[in-house]
């Protein structure tokens, strides 16, 4: 079980600010996201190709990487608008 | 965590320094030693644009005694919607000019520096240099790297907000912090998203007020890192929600395994103006808007579609083009419904988008589908300037 927050557009895709999502003790970063785009569909499967992922506060470099049970995946889409 | 003030203070305050600056001084945590470091302190702004607006003139309220200005552009009429600095007399002037003018009227205590110019990768560490902290302010990705990676190499603290819409972020990120606080933008953003998948202001529009919301955390946090009071940002992330009406804070911490910043890069390649798909596509398929002007004048059969959203079809059109927008074709959902019989014309607003969709057409089998270089921005400047442009 990790929890998922989501932010701006991502929030916006999900529908909800944040969810407990339960995936495997030992799944990763990519399936994480499989699960949330699987539940949330199209929209926000297209906000995740352009997202930041932070993994308790640290920013994901390798989806590969495993999640901790009970670690906290924010969802982060980017601007740039100034 | 605290951090210690950035800035040594002046000598002394001014009889007249002392009378402007009074609802500073009076504060404990400001009083005259924190009014002195303003004073001293210099602070360099990149575009005088949504951002740099309420930021530059805060700034300068507050009596930063130094403010650098690096701004290229000049000032257009859909500019006065958010960007308070300027006004409708500024028009065609140079931003950073009528910048200057504004922090005047409100402090001419303050000394203005204009850079003129494009940030880049040549000029950014020398003008970085001289400054205490630097305010990002931008309106693209690639100056947004650059400006990290100068500020990285200096050992300098900047503040970054950016805008979209109804939404702000806002941060401080300075590598080099004391007591191994360091943080920088790719600790939050490693990697440029994708090109064409994030819409720039002029694409998808922006609220003119959330520049001052989230300008104002950035003064904030500015002052309180030129006096070192209060609890700096760096380290969190502030997203701010105006329809929620919401303020959330993420925490960051520093990429062990992020690569070190050792140069500068060519950042317009490193973010990809547009992906190379689509300026392979675009390459031989570009036609001009005078071009489309004359196969619509000589009668020939071709179909017309303008790949913008619908709210941007409202603004303005050409004549007999047919909406679908971009990502329905990139999804396959439209393609259905293009004309099969006849040679198709992609257009949007300055070219991008529609080689992104001209890419997809391409492998989808429409050899023949061309897209107009400029989009309806270049239509109204060369073929019809009565149409309004946005």
């Amino acid at each position: 079980m990790v929890t998922v927050r989501y932010f701006a557009a991502a929030r916006a895709a999900a529908g909800l600010p944040s969810e407990r999502v339960d995936i495997g003790d030992d799944a990763t970063v990519a399936d994480a996201l499989d699960a949330i785009a699987a539940r949330h569909g199209v929209e926000l499967h297209k906000v995740l190709g352009a997202c930041s992922f932070l993994v308790d506060s640290v920013a994901v470099r390798d989806r590969a990487m495993p999640l901790r049970p009970g670690a906290e995946l924010d969802v982060l889409p980017p601007f740039a608008g100034g | 965590m605290s951090l210690p003030p950035l800035v040594e203070p002046a000598a002394e305050l001014t009889k007249e320094e002392v009378v402007r600056y009074s609802r500073h001084l009076i504060i404990p945590e400001v009083g005259m030693v924190g009014q002195k470091r303003l004073k001293n302190a210099k602070v360099l702004v990149i575009g005088a644009g949504g951002l740099g607006s309420p930021a530059l003139l805060y700034l300068a309220a507050a009596g930063v005694g130094t403010l650098g200005i690096v701004e290229f552009d000049e000032v257009d009429e859909s500019n006065l919607q958010r960007q308070v600095i300027h006004g409708q007399s500024d028009i065609g002037r140079p931003k950073g000019e009528s910048a200057r003018d504004s922090i005047r009227e409100i402090n001419p205590l303050v000394e203005v520096k204009l850079y003129q110019l494009r940030l880049d990768s040549s000029n950014a560490l020398d003008i970085f240099r001289d400054y205490d902290l630097i305010l990002d302010g931008t309106d693209n990705f690639a100056t947004r790297y650059l400006v990290n990676d100068a500020a990285v190499l200096l050992g300098k603290p900047y503040v970054w907000g950016s805008i979209f819409r109804f939404e702000g972020q806002a941060s401080v990120f300075w590598a080099d912090a004391p007591g191994g606080q360091g943080l920088q933008y790719r600790d939050l953003y490693p990697e440029p998203p994708p090109p064409g998948m994030v819409p720039s202001c002029a694409e998808g529009g922006v609220l003119g007020v959330l520049c001052a919301s989230i300008g104002s955390i950035m003064v904030t946090e500015a002052i309180k890192l030129i006096t070192g009071i209060g609890e700096p940002l760096l380290g969190r992330l502030v997203v701010y929600d105006a329809l929620e009406m919401s303020y959330r804070t993420i925490k960051i911490r520093r990429d062990p395994t992020g690569d070190p910043i050792t140069e500068l890069i060519d950042y317009a390649e490193f973010c990809g103006a547009v992906s190379d798909d689509a300026a392979t596509a675009a390459a031989d398929s570009t036609i001009t808007a005078r071009e489309l002007k004359e196969m619509i004048d000589s009668g020939k059969d071709f179909a017309l579609i303008d790949v913008r959203e619908p709210n941007e079809y409202e603004i303005v059109r050409i004549p007999g083009s047919i909406l679908i927008p971009k990502d329905r074709i990139l999804s396959g959902e439209a393609l259905s419904e293009l004309p099969q019989d006849k040679p198709l014309v992609l257009h949007c607003k300055s070219g991008q988008r529609s080689a992104e969709a001209l890419a997809a057409l391409h492998k989808a089998g429409f050899r023949d589908a061309v897209h107009v270089g400029g989009g309806v921005l270049a239509w109204a400047k060369q073929v019809d300037p009565s149409l309004p442009v946005y």
